[in-house]
């Protein structure tokens, strides 16, 4: 007998309830008065609150109209005299839209509209029985959240104007519709349980049979409601268990479908709605991060600024995050991620007179070994970020509230949510949050962020009546509203049962945003020390007399804080936002070369004696580097100091001949592509390549719909074919280089590699000059080497971080690419092979083997994403001795700190063995500010010769000392009073 | 500016500003064809959008064509 599954096609009670639902809906509004006055002027945002208009003037906007124009911003306005009968009653201005809105009435800021809310109180803002309204309005093509899906049917760049209207409400309808929406939701999610479900189900459905839905009548829903309130909130027949502490959040991105120049209004906008939530819920409290949204505000609306300055000091906005932006956690230097902590809390000291006790960064991509110590010196105790635990594709983040230990073993309170930081605060989130929760027996609650977000925009009035409601649901978790800062302070301070994860917190996804957007990392790297460069060299000046040029700097690093945000230099955004950033990159390098200024001898910048093979830009030489002429010299400059440059010199040094090369360090086999087939050493006697030695490989890679961010574990199975155009030859040579090129190509790119070999250095640069010309590919160089070793060993800029190349467990075949800064080294005991690069941040290794990624080239979000020219260099170093006795870290900082023509003199301790991270004058212009770092795990003293104030990172004075001890990978940073 | 000089350097920058791409194929007569990428290669409002351009253009340039759209859309993105 064939099996025929029975289908129930009679209505059930929920869909029944669903239907009746759906009716009771279009009831919220008790009276509608459509607004016919809408006239509209198309523009096009050009700048922060600059536009181009498309029309001279205003045209009527009347319904059915097509508004908005691509990428476009649209002024509406209307003059409404208010209806009869709406005053003295609380009404709304009503617009549905896929587009945000900010609403001015008479002249004041009334609120936003956007898809997630289609109301803005405006009786308040009446005079004289007027409303004069203003709509400044950004047409958003991509949603912030999934929420709302049938705004998807609404996406575009054009929209069709559905109308505006003034609105009375009905609150009784509008309260049993949350009612309805809440307990459907818990009712259908499943995870209270089929009983509850049944209950919920079947009491929903008596209390709808209450109401005649042919004439709904307030009284019939005010007995619905008192039915629910004693039948299902009254209820305590369903247990729960659990506490969840819930803080409203809206995570905005200063760039992502949109350029940084929108962010201005969304970040209004967000601010607006969630002030004017707190004037209708007196106990709604609201976290918002990134003090450079704080400084828009403060730029663009002083008025708003002003209430909001209230509203923080009276505990209800709470002012979370202590960064400038929320920065990629990954591949900004320590220096950089210091700044961003210095300069965010030094704003909210001046404008609001708090330090911020934590570290809000929801969506950053993993986070650094080399956090916690920066943290916790920039007055920050507790980390809170989500993606670990949401979004890691392998293995679960075995906690979520717990203490994170440091590269030095500095120690932060650390909360990773178990959920979403976007969250519309329904009962099934919080359910589930709850239940994914692992740390219950911590005796803490968990966190659940509620609010829309990516795009801003945060709670609404829906989410707040949920949380009015949960206590009286038996069947949730225990819920309380809290600020993030009282939710860590009450469950981790003094908490002796977390638990503690020492090392990186690594995210098991978004491994291509290491590489993503190339030219974002070089700029980014190279600006890192070029600021260096330039707050050390205009300090040295200060010192003879010269003024501190502090305002020229400071704008130029926070530009490079900016960009630093996390879906900026991950390479994770549209077309525009990556030519903003160019063009930022571009002003804060002008700027910052403009300090350094010219000279006419060239400065080691460097704290420690400079002896390396360099090279000097030279008209009059052969070699070319990156686009300028010069040669090679080996320089020998003590530190921070002048030195000369050496005449060229000649010598007899090099042999070329079928592909091999001997110099006085190695003799090499080269393969016709620049790949090393040999490479014996013949100062250490052995021999370093393995069967693929700087061998270009590039792979089809394509992983789905997050193209930007990721790379996927199985790349490696489809390598693309790299053809040979040019076999490699000898094409210039000198006293102290030779330099050989090779002409390769791969699908529509072409690739030239220079290789250069040196008399005076162990080092081995190759410069890829690349006209890529690809989509969905993945370009690495690999290095099997003859080496036995179980581990990569990789700059952090703040000390190094060991990482297993065996595939043992799920957790090794997690991290198949990981970041790193200056450098990365395989050794052996006695022995190892360095590659120093100056802009290169992906890497993977299995075995004795590694690959460091080069370029990508996905097409979402931008279909354009690295095409073009690109020209990077790395230096393949071998040494004996392991990474440190050979000096590896200094080698890179050579490497990536060239000396600069300034004709200074210093008189600066070199605080030698420690690294001279930075030199500045303090933010209150009274100190001389030193941070240092140690690199290589060593204790020790250092003798500077005269005391010091002991600062923490905010340049706070803690103590003073004439003799610094230092502790493995420890960052000091001391004061210099200037007299 | 001829019609593609307007459709790369004034179009362009708007369409990218909202995740899309626009790029000029060719031209017969007063037909335009133009091939589309990005959040445009999904959009469903994409014929609207042709229409304001061929607008913008006549506005502008003081031509009239007709934009042919092609749409590239990557496999992976269905909706």
């Amino acid at each position: 007998m064939a099996h025929i599954k029975v289908e129930r096609r009679s209505m059930k009670q929920e869909e029944y309830t669903a239907l009746r639902f759906n009716r009771l809906k279009k009831h919220i509004y008790s009276g509608t008065y459509d607004i016919g006055s809408f006239f509209i002027r198309e523009a096009h945002q050009v700048g922060e609150n600059e536009y181009e208009y498309y029309d001279s003037q205003s045209v009527p906007l009347r319904k059915g109209d097509i508004y908005f124009t691509p990428d476009g911003t649209a002024f509406i306005t209307a003059s409404v005299t208010v209806p009869a009968g709406f005053e003295g009653r609380d009404y709304y201005l009503r617009i549905k839209t896929a587009a945000e809105m900010i609403v001015k009435v008479n002249g004041r800021y009334a609120g936003g509209i956007d898809p997630n809310r289609e109301t803005v109180l405006v009786s308040p803002y009446a005079e004289n029985g007027r409303l004069d309204i203003e709509i400044e309005a950004y047409n958003r093509s991509k949603p912030d959240d999934e929420r709302n899906p049938e705004i998807l049917s609404v996406r575009g760049c054009r929209q069709v104007f559905e109308g505006g209207s003034l609105v009375t409400v009905n609150n009784a309808v509008k309260s049993l519709v949350y009612d309805t929406l809440l307990l459907t939701d818990a009712a259908q999610c499943g995870l209270f349980g089929e009983d509850y479900s049944a209950f919920v189900n079947a009491e929903l459905n008596k209390a709808y049979n209450l109401i005649d839905f042919d004439d709904i009548r307030n009284e019939d829903v005010e007995e619905a409601s008192r039915y629910i309130e004693k039948n299902i909130y009254g209820s305590s027949t369903y247990k729960g268990s659990g506490r969840v502490a819930l803080v409203g959040h809206s995570h905005l991105d200063l760039a992502y479908y949109w350029r940084r120049i929108h962010t201005v209004q969304k970040n209004l906008r967000t601010v607006l709605i969630q002030m004017r939530l707190m004037d209708k819920y007196p106990d709604f409290t609201y976290a918002h991060t990134q003090a450079y949204t704080y400084e828009t505000l403060e730029k663009y609306y002083p008025e708003v600024f002003d209430e909001l300055k209230e509203k923080i000091a009276s505990g209800r906005f709470e002012v979370a995050g202590a960064m400038y932006v929320e920065p990629d956690c990954n591949i900004p230097s320590a220096e950089s991620l210091i700044r961003q902590c210095l300069y965010g809390q030094h704003y909210f000291r001046q404008k609001f007179g708090i330090t911020v006790d934590n570290a809000w960064l929801p969506d950053v991509f993993g986070n650094s070994w080399i956090l916690p110590q920066i943290l916790r010196k920039s007055g920050v105790k507790y980390f809170v970020s989500n993606k670990m635990s949401t979004w890691n594709d392998t293995n679960l983040f075995p906690h979520n509230n717990f203490i994170w230990r440091g590269i030095d073993g500095s120690e932060v309170y650390a909360c990773v949510p178990p959920t979403h930081f976007i969250s519309w605060n329904m009962p099934s989130q919080i359910k589930s949050n709850w239940d994914s929760f692992q740390d219950k027996d911590t005796g803490t609650e968990t966190l659940q962020m509620f609010g829309y977000g990516d795009g801003g925009s945060g709670c609404t009035e829906e989410m707040i009546e949920f949380m009015h409601r949960f206590g009286r649901l038996s069947v949730m978790p225990e819920t309380r509203h809290t600020t993030g800062s009282e939710y860590l302070k009450d469950n981790f301070e003094g908490n002796k049962n977390l638990k503690t994860w020492d090392g990186e917190l690594y995210l098991e996804m978004h491994r291509g945003t290491f590489t993503t957007k190339a030219l974002l990392k070089a700029y980014n790297r190279h600006l890192e020390y070029l600021a260096r460069d330039a707050e050390l060299i205009s300090v040295l000046r200060m010192k003879q007399g010269a003024a501190y040029p502090s305002e020229k700097i400071k704008n130029a690093y926070k530009k490079l804080m900016i960009n630093q945000f996390h879906d900026i230099l991950p390479g994770s955004h549209i077309t525009p936002v990556y030519l903003d950033a160019l063009r930022d990159y571009e002003s804060a390098e002008k700027d910052l070369r403009g300090v350094i200024g010219e000279g006419g001898r060239y400065f080691n910048t460097l704290n420690f004696r400079r002896e390396c093979v360099t090279f000097i830009p030279d008209e009059a030489s052969p070699f070319i580097r990156k686009g300028v002429k010069g040669r090679f010299v080996m320089l020998d400059m003590a530190p921070l100091s002048c030195g000369d440059i050496p005449a060229p010199e000649k010598a007899e040094w090099f042999f070329f001949e079928n592909g091999t090369a001997v110099t006085p360090f190695y003799k090499i086999d080269f393969a016709a592509d620049g790949s090393i087939l040999s490479l014996y050493d013949k100062e250490l006697s052995r021999q370093w390549a393995g069967e693929n030695f700087n061998k270009p490989e590039v792979f089809d890679d394509r992983p789905g719909n997050y193209d930007a961010w990721d790379i996927l574990p199985d790349y490696s199975e489809r390598p693309v074919e790299i053809r040979t155009c040019e076999k490699l030859s000898l094409i210039n040579l000198d006293g102290q280089c030779a330099e050989l090129c090779a002409l390769i190509k791969t699908g529509g790119s072409f690739w030239c590699r220079i290789i250069r070999l040196f008399r005076s250095s162990r080092g081995i640069e190759v410069e890829n000059i690349v006209n890529w010309q690809e989509k969905h590919k993945l370009a690495k160089v690999r290095f099997d080497c003859n080496l036995l070793t179980r581990e990569l060993t990789c700059d952090t800029t703040a000390g190094f971080i060991k990482r297993e190349t065996h595939r043992n467990t799920s957790w090794q075949q997690a991290r198949f690419e990981t970041c790193m800064h200056n450098w990365c080294d395989m050794s052996e005991t006695g022995a190892g092979i360095a590659l120093i690069n100056e802009n290169k941040y992906g890497v993977s290794a299995v075995d004795s083997s590694f690959s460091v990624s080069l370029l990508r080239a996905p097409i979402r979000p931008d279909p354009t994403s690295d095409m073009g020219i690109h020209d990077f260099c790395y230096m393949i170093y071998p040494h004996g001795g392991d990474f440190v006795s050979a000096g590896i870290n200094r080698k890179a900082l050579e490497y990536n700190i060239p000396p600069v023509k300034a004709d200074v003199v210093s008189d600066l301790p070199d605080f030698a063995p420690l690294w001279l991270q930075s030199v500045k004058l303090s933010e209150n212009g009274k100190m001389i500010v030193y941070r240092l770092s140690e690199q290589d795990g060593r204790r020790g003293t250092v003798n500077p010769g005269r005391p010091f104030k002991k600062l923490n990172m905010l340049e706070d004075i803690e103590g003073e000392t004439d003799l610094i001890e230092y502790t493995p990978f420890e960052i000091i940073t001391l004061g210099e009073e200037i007299i | 500016m001829d019609i593609q000089d307007y459709i790369e350097n004034r179009i362009r920058p708007c369409l990218q500003g909202d995740g899309g791409e626009i790029s000029f194929v060719g031209r017969k007569g007063t037909e335009v064809t133009v091939l589309l990428q990005g959040e445009c290669s999904k959009c469903l409002m994409l014929e609207r959008c042709l229409k304001w351009i061929e607008q913008r253009i006549y506005e502008d340039t003081g031509e009239k064509v007709t934009l042919c759209g092609i749409r590239k859309r990557p496999y992976f993105q269905e909706i």
